[in-house]
């Protein structure tokens, strides 16, 4: 009994170790196809990973550049959003969507935004959630260790200097707990989408007998807001709000 | 810059008129006349001093008669940088009577100044029946006013003068438009743009201000004036149409009498068109590395030092110097050679007035990367001849280039570093060695929020156990218990000093020691006779050896402390050792 359960718990660690191995191996080949410019197999060796329901920004950030070699736009700016959504500290993904945007017929992340505002977007950006959790678990464990000892070893009156550090500790705490809570719900959000099509056009309402309100192009990032039949109502970064067609997009989700 | 040149100008005619330079001219006030009309010849002599020059003789010529002559004298003065010149012009008027109709020729004459002949220019006159004009002309052959316009064509007219009618492709032709007048001019304006279709257009000379030149067009003089100038290179071939200038012209007409002050019309004039031959340049045999440059050129060169060490840098200059294209060319390729840096060129382009010569000069800043003999081959250019119509090869000469060991540390020349700047933006490269793992995001795994419900653990049990020792503290007897192990260390140190100084005194210290420890053990109050313990300790649960021993001890120590120096040294050694043992057995026990 004991040994037909060793002898299956080794055959699952090595067929977990030989799954790990040849995910390895088509990655390496991706990426000598890349290499060679070889965009089109490159790009299908890296969605067969993709495909293993593997979630990894530096994945989706080559896919990204596999696209963008291709000269699809849409979808390299899908996922270097993507790639950004998993590590919204990759720099080189920000960097590539940047320089995507360039490529794009609309115009779009409008970069004059005020210095505050800019600021926090960067510090928020540079931190990445998992950081983010670390970090909060790290100040939590501080102020409760802070406070067992004033429990334990302080009277009234000697309280003062641990109390004052509590209290930091309990903004810093806050603090990064705001900004986690903020990151989760954005990490959460799939209402981002990105436009596939060439071009779309989005009408008052759902159909096309409706008045006609914008046409956007391929790459165009909005937020949808809801869905009838085969039209969903999206908004776009500069506040227009309206129907385009469900196939034209694609969500940013993982 | 115009001014300059202006200046430049009248210091070099003045100059010109200080060498004692003498020009004679000739011009008749009309060509075509009738039989009973007269003809005024003259023959103007400008110089410095032609002041005392007598009347020429007047040859005979066939087919008029001479019917006299008068002269006459103008003087201009000028001053430039305090030097005053004299230009004294002496014209001679003859007038002179066709015996004929027909075409006549009045020949060149021949005139001797101060030793020197001077030529006239033949003049055609043609005389037809009748008279051409029907009043006389007045005082002077100039400031006419126009009857007739057959008459305004004759005395006002613009006449454009292309250098070349027959060319290539790209090769330039320069245009000049010039007015001709006898009429008091009092305005003009160009009446719109010219659009030169077909040709690439340089503009070489527009007037800024009316000012009007003397020369002779066909015999006759005119007031002229140079109207617009321009270099034009065609782009296409063909018989391509040089446009006509259009002129707005206002003539000034002569008052009659005092109280007419003369109006002004205006006359639109235009030059007859003319067409220019240009033929498309040689598709067949043309060399690959053609520069497309269209002309006549010649190519030199110039390096600025041949022996240098690894680290410096030179400069090597291509000239290419002639007339045609010299804006359109592309520059001849360098051959790069290994270890040397070429820098991006520097090319200036210097265009000379007449806008279709000029020179190109091509510098490079090369800098030498190792050291040997190098040769820095010859560059060669290829242009086509528009003189012989075929591509010609032109190249510099050829350089060797030795190069020694500089300082090991290479350090560029400052002149010749430059800032990065970008030549092209792309993706960045995509990540080849990267974890192919799912990142996991903890909060959204249990095992991270177990963590925190841990920690938060923390809380309650540290209350738990603050409030457990506070109860434990408001309690005497649990003080005294955990006080009692203190106060037996504290005498059994005590003690065993004095033991170590078999100081009598050691009884009791150990005696006290022990005493207090148990008091504190049994609850009993403290400085209770030995006994009260002794029989509180048999109520325990304590081994009848150990009870008997510590009675013992405390017999022992009552009696040293009655019988001070009783004991000897090896006693004492004894006896706090059996303390040492007893307490540590009743340590052991529990109360």
């Amino acid at each position: 009994m004991k040994k037909s359960i060793l002898l299956l718990l080794f055959l699952l660690i090595l067929s977990s170790v030989y799954a790990v191995t040849q995910t390895e191996t088509i990655f390496s080949e991706a990426i000598t196809s890349y290499q060679e410019k070889d965009y089109q197999t490159a790009l299908k060796k890296f969605s067969l990973i993709e495909n293993e329901g593997i979630i990894n920004a530096d994945l989706y950030y080559n896919i990204g550049n596999c696209y963008f070699r291709i000269n699809e736009m849409g979808k390299a700016i899908l996922y270097f959003k993507k790639a950004i959504k998993v590590r919204s500290d990759h720099q080189a993904a920000r960097r590539n969507l940047k320089y995507a945007f360039t490529f794009t017929k609309d115009k779009q992340n409008s970069e004059n935004e005020s210095v505050i505002r800019s600021f926090w977007l960067k510090t928020f950006d540079s931190l990445s959630i998992n950081f983010l959790a670390i970090i909060t678990l790290a100040i939590f464990l501080i102020i409760v260790m802070l406070i067992s000892i004033m429990i334990i070893h302080y009277k009234n009156r000697e309280r003062t200097v641990p109390l004052f550090l509590t209290t930091i500790f309990i903004f810093l705490f806050l603090a990064f707990f705001i900004i986690s809570i903020l990151k989760w719900q954005e990490f959460h959000n799939d209402d981002e989408a990105v436009l596939l099509s060439t071009s779309a056009i989005g009408y008052s309402g759902p159909g096309e007998d409706f008045t006609r309100v914008f046409t956007i192009h391929e790459g165009m990032i909005f937020t949808v807001e809801r869905d009838e039949d085969n039209w969903s109502l999206i908004k776009l970064e500069n506040g227009l709000g309206g129907w385009i067609k469900k196939d034209t997009y694609v969500k940013i989700e993982l | 810059m115009k001014k300059i040149i202006f200046i430049l100008s009248l210091l070099l005619t003045s100059q010109l008129l200080l060498s004692q330079e003498i020009e004679v001219e000739s011009y008749v006030d009309k060509t075509k006349i009738g039989i009973s009309d007269r003809v005024k010849y003259t023959i103007e002599i400008t110089g410095e001093k032609v002041g005392h020059i007598s009347t020429p003789k007047f040859p005979k010529i066939k087919n008029f008669r001479n019917l006299g002559s008068s002269s006459s004298s103008s003087s201009n003065y000028s001053i430039v940088q305090g030097k005053m010149t004299s230009k004294i012009t002496k014209s001679f008027t003859y007038t002179l009577r066709p015996l004929k109709i027909g075409n006549f020729l009045i020949p060149p004459i021949t005139i001797k100044i101060k030793n020197k002949s001077f030529t006239t220019e033949p003049i055609h006159i043609k005389v037809s029946e009748g008279t051409t004009q029907a009043t006389p002309p007045t005082s002077s052959s100039f400031a006419k006013q126009p009857n007739s316009t057959s008459n305004l064509s004759d005395n006002l007219f613009l006449i454009a003068k292309v250098n070349k009618n027959n060319v290539y492709e790209e090769e330039p032709i320069t245009v000049e438009y010039k007015l001709y007048s006898r009429y008091d001019i009092s305005n003009l304006a160009f009446a719109g743009d010219t659009n030169f279709e077909g040709f690439w257009k340089e503009d070489i000379y527009k007037p800024e201000s009316i000012s009007f030149d003397r020369e002779t067009y066909n015999g006759i003089m005119y007031n002229v004036m140079l109207m617009q100038s321009v270099a034009l290179f065609p782009t296409k071939s063909g018989k391509l149409k040089i446009p006509s200038l259009s002129l707005n012209v206002d003539i000034r007409t002569q008052s009659h009498s005092f109280f007419d002050f003369g109006t002004t019309k205006r006359y639109n004039i235009k030059n007859k068109p003319t067409t220019v031959k240009v033929k498309p340049i040689p598709q067949n045999n043309k060399p690959t590395s053609y520069s497309n440059a269209v002309g006549k050129f010649k190519i030199s060169s110039n390096i600025s030092q041949t022996q240098l060490n690894v680290g410096d840098s030179f400069t090597y200059t291509i000239t290419i110097s002639g007339t045609g294209n010299l804006k359109q060319f592309d520059i001849p390729k360098l051959k790069e050679v290994n270890n040397l840096r070429f820098l991006d060129p520097e090319i200036t382009t210097d265009i000379n007035k007449n806008k279709i010569s000029g020179k190109k000069t091509i510098k490079y800043l090369i800098i030498a990367q190792e050291k040997g003999n190098f040769t820095l081959s010859a560059v060669p250019f290829i242009f086509f001849d528009t003189s012989s119509g075929k591509y010609k090869t032109i190249q510099t000469k050829p350089y060797q280039l030795k190069i020694g060991e500089g300082d090991l540390t290479f350090v560029a020349n400052s002149a010749a570093q430059s800032i990065v700047s970008m030549e092209g933006s792309d993706i960045g490269f995509i990540i080849t060695a990267g974890e192919l793992k799912t990142k996991n995001i903890y909060y959204d795994k249990f095992f991270y929020w177990f963590i925190w419900i841990i920690i938060l653990l923390f809380i309650p049990l540290s209350i738990l156990y603050s409030k457990e020792k506070t109860k434990l503290e408001g309690n005497v007897d649990y003080i005294r218990q955990k006080q009692a192990n203190k106060i037996l260390k504290k005498y059994m140190k005590e003690a065993s000093t004095l033991a170590a100084h078999d100081d009598p005194d050691f009884y009791a210290a150990a005696q006290l020691g022990l005493s207090s420890y148990l008091a504190d053990k049994l609850k009993e109050p403290r400085g209770s006779s030995t006994d009260n313990i002794i029989s509180s300790i048999s109520l325990k649960n304590i081994p009848k050896e150990l009870i008997d021993k510590i009675k013992k001890l405390f017999e022992t120590c009552d009696q040293a402390r009655f019988m001070p120096g009783g004991f000897s040294k090896e006693r004492i050694e004894a006896d706090f050792q059996l303390v040492k043992g007893t307490i540590n057995e009743i340590t052991k026990c529990k109360f």
